[in-house]
């Protein structure tokens, strides 16, 4: 019983932390449409900034709190300087973002070393739950997940910005004929996407091994989640994340890692067939 | 580009083909590998530049082209005698059909557009190379080493590519009749209807042609020509490897195409020789931070010179008004 009860949390844990992950790209991708293949590096800038923080002696939660501020800010150049000049050129969108990838990943190493770093959770021990002990800092990121994904709702459906991109991203000429920036909203969404990112590689930094590759791990199953999402909202990312970070956890505690994501990607474009044909009936 | 410009094309490689009276045999040996690199350029700038797929696993096609002509080199394969020949028949063979699998499952489930076509063929890319060095039969993280040299029987004698002058000269012939297939490929009709999926894959369907169809033709064609250079890229060297699957040889390539031109196959292939050259002279000096130099020089290139250098040469060459 109690392995099933870790299975279960480790599985929940997985998802809750890849939703932490993904909200960032649902807000960048899911809505803006915007293919950020540096969303992963902007999560390792988030975790090196934890990381410099606990250095200099900051501590955890001060890097916590200053992670998503760079990473953010990081994100506005970004999109005034590369994403906004490719609007009309998506593929190089993609490309363009790859690139930057690659310089922040070899940044990284020129500054920090290739080499692996690990970061103390800043709540040892473990809290007993449905009968198994569990890592108190891993209940800590779970319970930030969903913190993130109740305000990212929040945000969205209840407020004035909210309102404002979900609007452009219904009719974006629309949208600007009334009166809206778009730009400008463009823009601060990019920027939260980023911070987003910046927060959730600070959170799962304790969690993982600090390395300048650690960027696509990431990536990948986040843009899985999102792509599977049926909607773009806070719940669809969820839903997505769901599936994808749960079901590789439980199918790698029965199997070897390789396998799971096999059977993850398998998953996915079986999911991604239905989404595409449902869009596409939608459309007629 | 709608048509490669011939003579461009032609003054190369007769250009090349003369090379060898003036070059001495260590450049005529990193010239053969470049080529071989060249090949791969080509395939992706076909599958992207015409077909509008940018593939970021296309080292996939290379690697497994590679894998196909080591396992056949050594024998490894059952009921298949160890022959470095038929291991550069199965070098185009095997991507080919990886390709018309991998095709099927991903062209045809409508998602080859922009994002979930980029982030599948990036998972397959990290997937084929993590598979590689999980498996004993493809020698692990180690690679296959020791592969027999490819040998063409010539009346009298048999000549083995170990040598850098027959060596390129053979990479220069095959190079060189890739790059003017591809342009035909272009030119012929089925090139337009290529074209115009890529440009609008539901007005292309409207006037009857299947998008599905154009693409996987695409798709494969680009991995049989990876998967040729592949073969020879591992009888230079007489060794495989898992990073020739993985995710490290695809972005390069990137690099290449994007920096020589996505439109043409030729500025592909010029692309990769000269980053290839570039990173032979710079890279020892640079060390650690030639990947970053990379990387600037692709943002750089997407950015300002979306054509690419060469690619933006060849479409004044051949009288195309920039667009």
């Amino acid at each position: 019983m109690p392995t099933v009860s870790l299975l279960l949390l480790d599985a929940l844990g997985q998802a809750l932390g890849l939703f932490l992950v993904a909200s960032g790209l649902a807000l960048t991708f899911g809505l803006l449409g915007v293919i950020n293949l540096a969303h992963g590096e902007l999560l390792l800038l988030g975790a090196y900034t934890l990381l410099a923080a606990e250095r200099a002696g900051l501590g955890f939660w001060a890097g916590l709190a200053l992670a998503p501020l760079l990473v953010g800010l990081l994100g506005l150049a970004l999109e005034l300087l590369v994403v906004r000049r490719l609007r009309e050129r998506p593929l190089d969108t993609l490309l363009a973002t790859w690139a930057v990838a690659l310089v922040i990943r070899q940044t990284i190493v020129a500054l920090f070393g290739p080499a692996a770093h690990t970061v103390p959770p800043p709540i040892s021990g473990s809290v007993e739950l449905l009968g198994v002990p569990y890592p108190a800092h891993r209940l800590l990121v779970m319970g930030l997940a969903l913190l993130v994904g109740g305000l990212l709702a929040w945000l969205l459906l209840a407020t004035r910005l909210g309102l404002a991109i979900r609007g452009t991203v219904a009719d974006r000429t629309l949208a600007a004929a009334s009166g809206l920036a778009v730009r400008r909203l463009d823009a601060t969404a990019f920027a939260l996407g980023a911070a987003l990112a910046g927060l959730a590689g600070a959170a799962t930094a304790p969690l993982v091994s600090v390395d300048p590759q650690m960027g696509l791990g990431f990536l990948l199953p986040a843009f899985l989640a999102v792509l599977v999402a049926p909607s773009g909202g806070a719940a669809g990312t969820m839903l997505g994340a769901g599936l994808v970070g749960g079901g590789e956890s439980l199918v790698a505690a029965f199997a070897s890692p390789v396998v799971a994501q096999l059977a993850v990607l398998a998953l996915a474009v079986v999911l991604l067939r239905r989404v595409a044909g449902r869009r596409l009936r939608r459309e007629r | 580009m709608s048509r490669e410009p011939l003579l461009p094309a032609l003054l190369l490689w007769t250009a090349l083909a003369l090379l060898p009276f003036a070059a001495p045999a260590w450049l005529l040996a990193q010239l053969a590998q470049y080529l071989a690199y060249g090949l791969l350029a080509m395939s992706l700038a076909y599958v992207w530049g015409q077909g509008g797929l940018l593939s970021f696993c296309q080292a996939l096609f290379f690697g497994a082209g590679a894998y196909a002509f080591a396992l056949a080199g050594l024998g490894r394969l059952p009921l298949l005698p160890a022959s470095p020949g038929l291991g550069l028949v199965l070098a185009v063979l095997v991507p080919t059909a990886l390709a018309l699998l991998l095709g099927l499952l991903l062209v045809g489930a409508r998602v080859a557009t922009g994002p979930a076509w980029a982030v599948l063929t990036l998972v397959l890319g990290v997937i084929a190379e993590r598979l590689a060095v999980a498996s004993p039969f493809l020698g692990g993280s180690n690679g296959l080493a020791g592969l027999p040299p490819l040998a063409l029987p010539l009346p009298g004698r048999t000549l083995e590519l170990l040598d850098p002058l027959p060596t390129y000269l053979a990479l220069l012939l095959v190079a060189a009749a890739v790059q003017l297939g591809l342009a035909r490929a272009i030119a012929a009709p089925s090139g337009s209807l290529l074209r115009a999926v890529r440009e609008d894959p539901l007005r292309a369907a409207h006037l009857g042609i299947d998008p599905t169809r154009a693409r996987l033709r695409a798709f494969t064609l680009a991995a049989a020509v990876a998967g040729l250079g592949g073969g020879l890229f591992a009888a230079q060297f007489g060794f495989v490897a898992p990073p020739l699957l993985g995710l490290g040889l695809s972005t390069e390539v990137l690099v290449w195409v994007a920096v020589g031109g996505r439109g043409s196959p030729l500025a592909a292939l010029l692309g990769a020789v000269l980053v290839k050259t570039v990173e032979g002279l710079l890279g020892e000096w640079l060390g650690a931070g030639w990947p970053l130099a990379l990387g600037l020089l692709l943002l750089l290139v997407v950015l300002l010179f979306p054509r690419g250098i060469f690619g933006g040469l060849l479409a004044r060459l051949a009288g195309a008004p920039d667009p």
